[in-house]
């Protein structure tokens, strides 16, 4: 979220305190792709490694505050920066939560999609790929033993792909437009209409999400 | 079900609140405190009267325990707001130029520090003002909108989700008819 608050050409403007200096921490590097992930549609690659690294961190801070809150001699200004210190932790393990329900959200959502699609599940961590094939099992087998079972065979495929209707596989929406919002000059892009769109840093757009979808892959965008 | 129905299309306000709240603001302490290894940084020493740069988060934290006193941005004041105001009256077809959570940090420090504030009422008048000119505008950027993209650089993070919803749709929409004219 470095570049939060300098969003202008004009970067002239007096907002210097409240502006995150590069490089950035864990912590803002998992905000980003938290918000990134609740806006895309389509489930973005797992960022494994920054969040076992940051739960690891949680578990670090959680056994001080507990040696420390045991102390009885503490200050008060101590227990103020105990207080803090728990404080951080709640808020870290909000955004840590948030994150992987979004994921599992959209996993279950595309669950058949994803146990068909081996591009999509090299996105995944190990135990997403094992959560989203149970899933799709699931309710494949509830779906079967509480209708399909009835019908005549040929009517009872989970994956039809008829002419005219909508495929009865839940793929994610990649026209689906999204804010985004470049945090460096980027390379140009296509739009559906045809023409090109280079978006200088700071630049905010209103766009499909296929257009920006490798920018965003690359780190050279972010999602508003 | 694993995200509820209303947070599955957009963040919402409380959310960007607590994502700007991450951000380093200035305060002068009023209890020492050692320097501190926090998940998202060291912060400290506090040594009253001197300065410290503290997260949003926790100068509330503390300010609300009446432990320090918050020093404005330099964005947050009467004479800078009313210069954007003229600006953003004078240039229809731009939006001045705030830092991107600059709503939801003013609305935090009008509402927990208004005693660090100089003229709080008068900011909370400006801003609302500000708000109306600029929102004007965005719904402007209505008309423009097509298929493909609608170019908003300079708008704030609270102002795009105030006008995501209704925007994605239309757009959603001009998707549909775009590509059943093409077939």
């Amino acid at each position: 979220m470095d570049a939060d608050a300098d969003t202008g050409p004009a970067a002239a403007r007096p907002a210097a305190p409240l502006q995150e200096e590069e490089p950035q921490t864990p912590l803002q590097q998992m905000m980003r792709h938290w918000v990134n992930e609740r806006h895309a549609p389509d489930i973005l690659p797992a960022q494994e490694g920054l969040m076992m690294g940051l739960l690891d961190h949680l578990r670090r801070q959680t056994r001080s505050v507990q040696v420390l809150r045991d102390d009885p001699t503490s200050s008060e200004s101590e227990h103020i920066r105990i207080h803090l210190v728990q404080t951080e932790i709640e808020r870290v393990r909000f955004v840590i939560r948030s994150y992987v329900r979004t994921r599992l959200y959209k996993i279950e959502k595309y669950a058949r999609y994803i146990t068909s699609n081996a591009e999509i599940q090299t996105r995944l961590t190990a135990s997403e790929r094992d959560y989203a094939s149970k899933h799709a099992r699931l309710t494949d087998q509830h779906l079967y033993l509480s209708v399909l079972q009835s019908l005549p065979p040929a009517q009872a495929h989970l994956d039809d792909t008829a002419v005219f209707s909508p495929s009865m596989v839940t793929v994610p929406d990649k026209t689906r437009p999204i804010f985004v919002h470049a945090l460096q000059d980027c390379p140009p892009v296509r739009l559906p209409d045809g023409a090109t769109l280079e978006m200088k840093k700071g630049h905010i757009s209103l766009t499909p999400y296929h257009v920006v979808e490798q920018l965003l892959e690359r780190g050279e965008v972010e999602l508003v | 079900m694993a995200l509820p129905v209303h947070l599955r299309d957009s963040v919402t306000p409380q959310e960007l609140e607590m994502i700007a709240c991450q951000q380093l603001i200035e305060i002068v302490p009023l209890i020492a405190m050692e320097k501190t290894a926090f998940i998202s940084g060291a912060y400290g020493p506090l040594r009253p009267p001197s300065k410290a740069k503290l997260p949003l988060w926790m100068a509330v934290n503390l300010k609300l325990k009446k432990k320090c006193h918050i020093i404005a941005p330099d964005w947050l004041n009467v004479e800078h707001l009313q210069d954007r105001l003229a600006q953003e009256v004078a240039k229809p077809d731009a939006f001045s130029d705030l830092p991107f959570r600059f709503s939801e940090i003013s609305k935090v420090l009008l509402d927990v520090a208004s005693d660090d504030l100089e003229n709080p009422d008068q900011l909370r008048s400006l801003l609302k003002d500000l708000r109306e000119a600029r929102q004007a505008k965005s719904r402007e950027g209505l008309k423009h909108l097509d298929h493909s993209e609608l170019g908003l650089t300079g708008l704030s993070s609270m102002e795009i989700n105030e006008i995501r919803p209704f925007f994605v749709q239309s757009m959603n929409v001009l998707t549909k008819i775009a590509r059943s004219s093409e077939t």
